[in-house]
């Protein structure tokens, strides 16, 4: 098997509306990593990232699927369709798809920003033993005030527009997409207290970061990554998200784990 | 109707995903190629919103990810960039040919996708298998007219005169001297011999540019200055949406470009019985 071909893409799910990629490992493998994609122009932003992860993974002898939840990507569904509870099935959907495909049953799962909360929501019914957050979002109403702004911004932007766009023009997205009422509610409700916590933490906010030890006291569970990752600046919300360093500690992290 | 990924390609590098409405035969097979590094689905998921559409229109469609770009790997072949822009279109041709019986193809390319499509349909041979190009953002020069456009509302305005003071101090101050890295585009007379060759042979072109090249193209008559009168033949249509930004950030501008080249796709490649079929 070539390397490509040990990189399947594939729809699944019930009606075949999820779209996957699944990154087979060479020989027996003890854990599989399920990577949970963050939401909006976000996983646009973190597809390669999430792609070279993957791929060191498999490398490291762990499987891999990678996939869209409804309404992202090329999953089914519109972009105004995303559902945070339909995001938390879909999980528990490729969670299973991943078990199935690489005959592994303990299934560990990284997500960055809102990928990360989704996977620490999940954790449960999804059955993951173990969990990496990057960034998760610690503060919904905050968060939500943010990408407020940020779209606010991006209306009236002239190196964007010619001109300011009306904010008719504007309202009820994201970054780019649609947001229907029940997403921001959802993500507006987030808080920290109400998730499990992670085995790993990854900090990348600076001086944003909000104090992560009352969540995470292990000061050994948690690591600051180096340089910030620019997640919500407005000049470079088109701009890949990429982050070796990022790459080797969640390989180093899963891997080690893998045996434990 | 549903959609189906493939993995595919002379050495099975590429990814991309085909939506394969029931089609009479016939029916122009539609392949959506990268916009930039942006993976297969585009920037804020234009190229999954236009291709579902056209998919509901009945036209095949294919948006993919080139050699390198996205889910797809390098084919491991020593070739010229135009050689492997060309063999990738080649490729996913030959997939939707296998999969919805299409011999007849239009591309469409946003920026560095309009300047691929360019690449493809400017090759002697491209009309046996080529009907159509959209461009959306492609090659645009400065002419005369958009100088004028542009400079003489800016010659009375005193906070752009500040403006561009500033920045010319700041790059004596050294801070103007950052590497710039890019693909230098072709010379405008080479475009406008490439356009001629495509419609010669019975190509039919798509022009949409944006307000968000503003500072290379600034108004609908641009289109004739660059190119001249070839946009004046019955094979071209254009375009020019000044509000709208370079990738279509907001979901109405985006929705009305869909509108745009479906309304196009249908006036120049109509479908048999074309209807809803998902």
């Amino acid at each position: 098997m070539t390397r490509f071909e040990s990189e399947l893409p594939f729809f699944f799910g019930q009606d075949g509306e999820l779209f996957g990629i699944y990154h087979a490992a060479a020989g027996a493998a003890a854990k599989a990593v399920l990577l949970c994609a963050p939401l909006g122009q976000d996983h646009i932003r973190c597809h390669r990232l999430y792609r070279q992860l993957a791929s060191a993974l498999a490398a490291a002898g762990i499987p891999v699927l990678r996939f869209d939840y409804y309404g992202c990507g090329d999953s089914a569904g519109a972009s105004d369709e995303v559902d945070w509870d339909r995001c938390l099935d879909d999980i528990a959907t490729a969670a299973a798809e991943l078990r199935s495909r690489s005959s592994v049953d303990r299934v560990s799962a990284f997500g960055a920003r809102l990928g990360a909360n989704l996977a620490l929501a999940a954790a449960p019914s999804a059955q993951l033993t173990d969990l990496v957050a990057w960034d998760p979002v610690m503060d919904g109403s905050a968060y939500v005030a943010t990408l407020d702004a940020l779209q606010d911004a991006l209306r009236r932007d002239t190196h964007r527009f010619i001109r300011p766009r009306a904010a008719s023009a504007a309202e009820g997205q994201w970054l780019g997409f649609a947001v229907n009422p029940g997403l921001r509610q959802r993500i507006a409700s987030l808080r920290a207290e109400r998730l499990t916590a992670p085995s790993l933490l990854i900090d990348s906010l600076g001086e944003a970061s909000p104090d992560w030890h009352e969540w995470v006291p292990d000061p050994a569970r948690l690591h600051r990554l180096r340089p910030d990752t620019p997640w919500d600046e407005l000049s470079r919300i088109e701009t890949a998200i990429l982050s070796h360093p990022l790459v080797q500690t969640v390989v180093a992290h899963l891997r080690e784990r893998a045996y434990a | 109707m549903r959609e189906q990924a493939f993995r595919f390609g002379r050495a099975r590098h590429l990814v991309g995903i085909a939506g394969l409405p029931p089609t009479a035969p016939g029916a122009v097979g539609v392949i959506v190629l990268n916009a930039g590094l942006v993976h297969r689905i585009g920037p804020f998921r234009l190229h999954v919103d236009m291709t579902r559409r056209l998919n509901e229109l009945g036209y095949p469609t294919l948006r993919f990810d080139q050699s390198t770009i996205g889910d797809s790997g390098a084919s491991g072949e020593s070739q010229t960039r135009v050689q492997q822009v060309c063999a990738d279109v080649d490729d996913a041709m030959a997939l939707l040919h296998q999969h919805a019986a299409c011999s007849r193809f239009v591309l469409v390319g946003l920026c560095s996708g309009a300047q691929n499509a360019h690449t493809v349909a400017c090759g002697e041979h491209s009309h046996e298998k080529l009907d159509g190009v959209v461009f959306l953002d492609g090659y645009a020069y400065r002419t005369f007219g958009f100088r004028l456009r542009h400079y003489l509302p800016r010659l009375f305005n005193a906070k752009r005169w500040w403006r561009w003071l500033v920045r010319k101090s700041r790059e004596v101050g050294g801070g103007g001297n950052e590497p710039v890295f890019g693909v230098a585009p072709l010379p405008q007379d080479v475009v406008r011999v490439d356009l001629k060759g495509m419609l010669d042979r019975g190509l039919k072109l798509c022009l949409v540019y944006s307000g968000g090249i503003n500072m290379d193209f600034n108004h609908a008559r641009q289109f004739r200055e660059c190119f001249g009168s070839l946009m004046n033949r019955p094979a071209v249509s254009t375009r020019y949406i000044e509000e709208t930004d370079h990738t279509y950030v907001l979901v109405d501008d985006r929705r009305h470009l869909i509108e745009h080249i479906e309304a196009w796709l249908q006036r120049n490649f109509p479908i048999a019985h074309a209807g809803a079929s998902s």
